[in-house]
């Protein structure tokens, strides 16, 4: 035979040995057949015994007497083997008692004729117990094999009921039904009701590739059980099962169709689950978009209103303006062009980042460098601001730009939270730490209440106010993910005194030859 | 008119950016401005500074110009002008509804501004006058102590709820009347949202006094907001 035996790894772990209550099935039928056997040798040796027993007394006893202890024997038959047996010792003991104790002996012919009364009142009886006991063990039988089913039912749909949705959880059912069945391989097909694409397969036993819904018959498998899954009319799959056993009998096939309507309502409760799932990350998605539409058009209109304003203040003719006045509009046009454009870069960046773009340099950075560009920078655009660096000579593994952008983001975050608190100054100090370098970026604002540090890094937390601001909604956001490809940590501290500091760490670089 | 102060002007908005830019356009068009950054501030300036006329951004935190609108108008008839973005169309609405004279959609450039500015002083100055207004404009005569109205020599017949329809119009000359407070002043409070019985009266009323019903002279519309009442009334010399 062509069909190669199950890979033991494919098969579950039966610890409890549950997994064995269908062969319970098959004993039942082979136990009939032993039982049958055992009814006739008690039938025979019964008869054999008593005959022997009786003959001792043979003239000391009535025939009636004779009858009952016959009548022993073919209750005992019935008893162990069921109608067959009860009926063949009936036979038996109605021949035995005539031929051995009906006189005249030895022969057939009975001498009186109360003889006769006995005799065939002995056998009406023997049959009538024949028939009752075996009735009665048929039942006793039917409701031990329903039992049997129904604890393998039980079984399969709590486990089926148990499992966590997912292609592992089919896998292993796959598995218990063929192990339970006797087949040596399976698989689930789990299609789309509406386009009947296949959505998902789980196959045990074989190849992955080699089951498909379709049977071949040129391939080596036998021809499978198909067992379409649907519910309500709804095709949501079909269970396929084959192996080297003979056909399934009425009882397992009751019990597997059982358990693949169960499967079915399974399957549909996931393909729920799916839709509902998929709903609400749509709804999600949909939020951030609309809060980002909003966080975008309040921090891109106001720079552009000031440009605005400002442009056609110059441009007016009414106007008489002084040459300082002329310079702070020129200087506030480009202050707010500069802002644009950051945000513009801002928004790039956030997009890269969660598209998974970011593809880091990671090189040794003089962290020195890097501080001073940011800080002459965030002068230029916040020239009241003071900015007090305290680094000391410093390289870490970083790419430059990232490292950049995460440093302009925490000091404009930080220049605005200042101002905001009404202090005109921030620190930036960094100190090494072992085999990583800490930056911290000092304000005096407000502070960040402890409840909502870490929501602060995702982006567009702040959206949920009236007022949206992205500059600093998507800064931190940024800083984080521009952080999170080159092994940089950052966390939010208290300032001493009042106000936020950001920290963040990176590895530091460890130097030519390392 | 270089050199002489034309006005006092309250400027509100939360950033700053904008505060700098209008306030240093007033200046340069010879106006006294002062700043404030949110409502609480606005109100408490407005009581010290006496100004002529309010800008008010309507997006700010803590206090947004909604609630210094409010204050505002509870306190005095300053002229308020309200400064909005495109997506607080109710706010806005809302706003003019408390009493807000007009509104400006940032970004804006000052020459729209200065036109505001200039249109609300000047009502602010004819208001004080209290003489009943007349109107010679588009070869029509409006005279609201009279009650008549000529168009081309010829008198005009109005209904009694198209004149008080043109009677509350032409009362706040320049300033942008919304569809509730119109609707509540002429009809009563009990129709303030039936905005297509105004539009049927307005048109009514255009076709009886503008020379073009089309491309009216006299009643603007702004549309979803409300009317506006375009002509100046005749200067009468004080007898």
């Amino acid at each position: 035979m062509a069909v190669k035996s199950p890979p033991r790894a494919l098969l579950p772990d039966d610890p409890g040995g549950r997994l064995h209550a269908p062969a319970a099935l098959r004993r039942l039928t082979a136990k009939g057949q032993a039982r049958r056997i055992g009814g006739y040798s008690v039938a025979i040796l019964g008869t054999l015994l008593m005959t022997a027993a009786l003959l001792q007394f043979r003239d000391q006893i009535t025939p009636l007497s004779k009858g009952f202890g016959f009548l022993v024997v073919v209750v005992s038959a019935a008893a162990v083997g069921g109608l067959g047996p009860g009926i063949g010792a009936s036979i038996l003991c109605f021949l035995t008692f005539n031929y051995f104790f009906l006189p005249p002996y030895n022969t057939f012919v009975i001498g009186r004729a109360e003889d006769v009364v006995v005799l065939f009142v002995f056998l009406g009886l023997s049959l009538l117990v024949s028939v009752l006991l075996a009735r009665a063990t048929d039942r006793a039988e039917a409701a031990e094999a329903r039992e049997s089913e129904l604890r393998l039912l039980q079984d399969l749909s709590s486990d089926l009921v148990a499992a966590v949705p997912g292609p592992r959880a089919y896998q292993s059912m796959v598995s218990r039904l063929v192990t339970a069945f006797g087949f040596s391989a399976g698989g689930l097909f789990v299609l789309d009701p509406a386009t009947r694409d296949l959505l998902e397969r789980a196959t045990v036993g074989v190849e992955p590739g080699t089951l498909t819904p379709r049977w071949d018959p040129a391939s080596d498998l036998q021809p499978p059980e198909r067992l379409p899954l649907s519910v309500g009319g709804r095709n949501l799959g079909l269970l396929v099962l084959t192996g080297p056993r003979p056909p399934l009998a009425p009882a397992e096939s009751r019990v597997i169709r059982a358990f693949s309507d169960q499967f079915a309502l399974v399957l549909e409760r996931d393909r729920l689950l799916r839709t509902a799932t998929d709903a609400e990350i749509y709804r999600q998605s949909d939020q951030v978009r609309r809060s980002l539409l909003a966080a975008v058009s309040h921090d891109l209109r106001t720079p552009l209103a000031a440009i605005k304003a400002s442009v056609t203040d110059l441009l007016g003719e009414d106007a008489a303006h002084r040459p300082e006045q002329l310079r702070e509009a020129l200087e506030s046009i480009n202050g707010e062009t500069e802002r644009l454009a950051s945000l513009v870069a801002n928004l790039l960046d956030m997009s890269r980042i969660e598209g998974g773009m970011l593809k880091p340099r990671v090189q040794a950075v003089d962290l020195q460098e890097v501080l001073a560009t940011a800080t002459d920078r965030l002068k230029r655009q916040r020239p009241r601001l003071r900015v007090r660096v305290r680094a000391p000579e410093a390289v870490v593994r970083a790419d430059p730009v990232f490292l950049d952008r995460v440093v302009t983001n925490l000091l404009d975050n930080a220049g605005q939270a200042s101002v905001d608190g009404g202090s005109e100054q921030i620190e930036v100090e960094s100190r090494r730490d072992g085999d990583r370098v800490t930056i911290r970026v000092i304000d005096h604002g407000r502070g960040v209440p402890q409840s909502v540090r870490e929501q602060l890094f995702y982006p567009f937390y702040q959206l949920k106010e009236r007022h949206p601001r992205l500059g600093t909604g998507l800064g931190l956001a940024l800083a984080k993910g521009f952080l999170g490809v080159m092994d940089g940590e950052i966390w939010i501290e208290e300032t001493p005194g009042g106000g936020a500091t950001f920290a963040i760490s990176l590895p530091a670089d460890a130097g030519p030859g390392a | 008119m270089t050199g002489v102060r034309r006005g006092r002007i309250l400027v509100v908005d939360d950033e700053e950016q904008i505060r700098r830019a209008v306030g240093r356009a007033l200046t340069a068009r010879d106006y006294v401005v002062e700043t404030a950054s949110n409502g609480e501030e606005a109100v408490a300036m407005a009581a010290e500074f006496d100004p002529d006329l309010v800008v008010l951004d309507l997006n700010m935190p803590v206090r947004d110009g909604m609630w210094a609108t409010r204050l505002l108008r509870a306190r005095s008839q300053v002229p308020i002008l309200v400064l909005s973005v495109r997506e607080d169309e109710a706010d806005k609405v809302e706003a003019l509804d408390l009493g807000a004279d007009d509104y400006l959609t940032k970004p804006f450039g000052i020459d729209e501004l200065m036109a505001r500015v200039r249109a609300l002083l000047r009502r602010a100055t004819a208001a004080d006058t209290s003489s009943p207004p007349r109107f010679e404009a588009e070869g029509v005569e409006i005279d609201l102590d009279t009650h008549r109205v000529v168009r081309d020599g010829e008198e005009v017949r109005l209904t009694k709820t198209e004149w008080s329809l043109l009677e509350e119009l032409s009362r706040h000359p320049g300033k942008l009347l919304t569809h509730r407070w119109l609707l509540e002043r002429v009809w009563g409070a009990g129709y303030a949202d039936d905005v297509d019985v105004l539009r049927v009266f307005v048109s009514q009323l255009r076709k009886k006094i503008e020379r073009d019903p089309r491309r009216p002279r006299i009643i603007a519309t702004d549309p979803g907001i409300g009317y506006r009442w375009l002509v100046r009334p005749v200067e009468v010399p004080v007898a």
